[in-house]
């Protein structure tokens, strides 16, 4: 699961009042370079929760694999600027395609924030199945 | 919104159709068990016939639907549609076939679907092409979308509660899930659910099988609400393959029949010992001219913008 999914996920569990963001335990945390598509980041830009953003990178950053952390994941500015064209600077696309796209929580758990209901992720996939009970 | 009615004959559906009449009446209640207007809890029928039969079939499933690329056309010219840099769910993905050509677009997509077998066939499904080659209906991306391919934004989800934030995706497409749904609420709940997910003034392409046939067609569906086989072969068939391993010993007075042992490891499948194949019925409901529509018409935030048959 990439931080970009994330930031559109939440919690369906009967009684949440928001569901979002989803907490982020991860237990096996894979980084993949992957190809930068400068304008389909700044497509991206307006689409996406930068708050939900910083606080996954964050998740990400505290649990876990503290070397990897430390070595590839970029720091984010608290809010992006840009320039008189609506554009962004291409150094922070950069970035952040590299906290959207590389960073790939392959095992772990997603945990509500309302009801601290955990949803398993395994093989990168996370497992939003409610059972009867919580519906 | 955009809803549609859709069928294409295929070489693999002729095979199906020629297994036809369907059997009935071999369930009680084969339209859903509650007459709760508000019921959305899953079916037995679902359970067994629908949710049960991909978590079996996923890999054959891949290999001959999904790696063949064969897409429902009004799907493609949809997502073929999209601006670049839209968010789209795919509600029932499956195994991702239409991640390729979201992905080309320049588009990203996030799939849910019931059948975490199936789901798992979506990762690195597609094979990396030269741009000139890369097509929706051939299952290749180009070089720039391998990170996408390698690792497709999937969940395991039902699509009575698609675990998606509210407004936040610009486009969704929910192809071959809705005749799997046997109750009213639960068709009109899927509806909600897709508007509930995607931003005011987005677009949601629907497309399901239609009862009626184009004429001259061989197929030829009985009623409204069937069982469609499909016919799996054994070497597909994870779960057999372990149990035989398994039950095997070298005192037995005899092995188990090959029609007992797929029906013990698969409930309600049959084998055809003619052909060598398991038979699983899958449940669909056959949508009437205008009923999809009409269920669409239901929903106030919906607003329907084409509908059609092909």
């Amino acid at each position: 699961m990439r931080l970009l999914t994330h930031n559109y996920m939440q919690s369906t569990v009967k009684g949440t009042e928001r569901g979002y963001p989803l907490k982020i335990e991860a237990t096996k945390i894979e980084f993949e370079a992957s190809p930068f598509d400068a304008e389909f980041i700044q497509a991206l830009l307006p689409k996406i929760d930068y708050t939900t953003l910083l606080f996954a990178l964050k998740q990400i950053s505290e649990n876990g694999n503290a070397d990897l952390a430390q070595t590839i994941i970029p720091e984010l500015p608290e809010s992006i600027k840009e320039d008189g064209e609506g554009e962004v600077d291409e150094a922070l696309l950069k970035k952040l395609h590299t906290v959207m796209f590389d960073i790939h929580v392959v095992e772990g758990e997603l945990v509500c924030p309302d009801t601290g209901r955990r949803f398993n992720i395994k093989m990168g996939i996370p497992n939003m199945i409610l059972h009867a009970d919580e519906l | 919104e955009e809803v549609g009615q859709n069928d294409s004959v295929r070489p693999l559906d002729r095979v199906e159709a020629r297994n036809f009449p369907p059997r009935w009446g071999t369930q009680k209640n084969l339209i859903g068990e509650s007459d709760d207007d508000l019921d959305i809890s899953t079916p037995e029928t679902e359970r067994n016939h629908v949710h049960a039969v991909y978590d079996a079939i996923a890999t054959q499933w891949h290999h001959t639907r999904g790696k063949r690329g064969v897409l429902w056309p009004g799907a493609t010219r949809f997502l073929q549609q999209l601006p670049k840099g839209s968010i789209v769910a795919d509600v029932g993905c499956g195994d991702g076939k239409y991640f390729p050509a979201i992905w080309e677009e320049g588009s990203y997509v996030i799939g849910t679907d019931i059948s975490e077998p199936l789901l798992q066939t979506s990762i690195g499904a597609c094979a990396s092409a030269d741009p000139a080659n890369v097509g929706p209906q051939n299952r290749q991306v180009s070089s720039s979308k391998t990170g996408l391919n390698a690792r497709p934004a999937v969940a395991v989800a039902d699509c009575m509660h698609i675990p998606l934030r509210s407004k936040s995706c610009d486009a969704a497409i929910c192809i071959a899930v809705m005749h799997h749904l046997s109750t009213s609420p639960r068709r009109i709940r899927c509806l909600q659910e897709l508007s509930r997910v995607v931003k005011k003034g987005g677009m949601i392409n629907i497309q399901a099988w239609a009862l009626e046939q184009e004429q001259g067609s061989r197929r030829k569906f009985a009623g409204t609400d069937v069982f469609v086989p499909f016919n799996a072969q054994p070497r597909y068939l994870d779960k057999v393959q372990t149990e035989s391993k398994q039950s095997a010993k070298p005192d037995d007075n005899g092995c188990k029949g090959a029609a007992e042992m797929y029906s013990d490891a698969y409930d309600g499948a049959e084998y055809d010992e003619r052909k060598g194949l398991v038979v699983f019925q899958r449940y669909c409901h056959m949508y009437k001219e205008g009923e999809l529509e009409n269920l669409v018409s239901k929903i106030d935030s919906l607003e329907i913008v084409d509908s059609g048959f092909e």
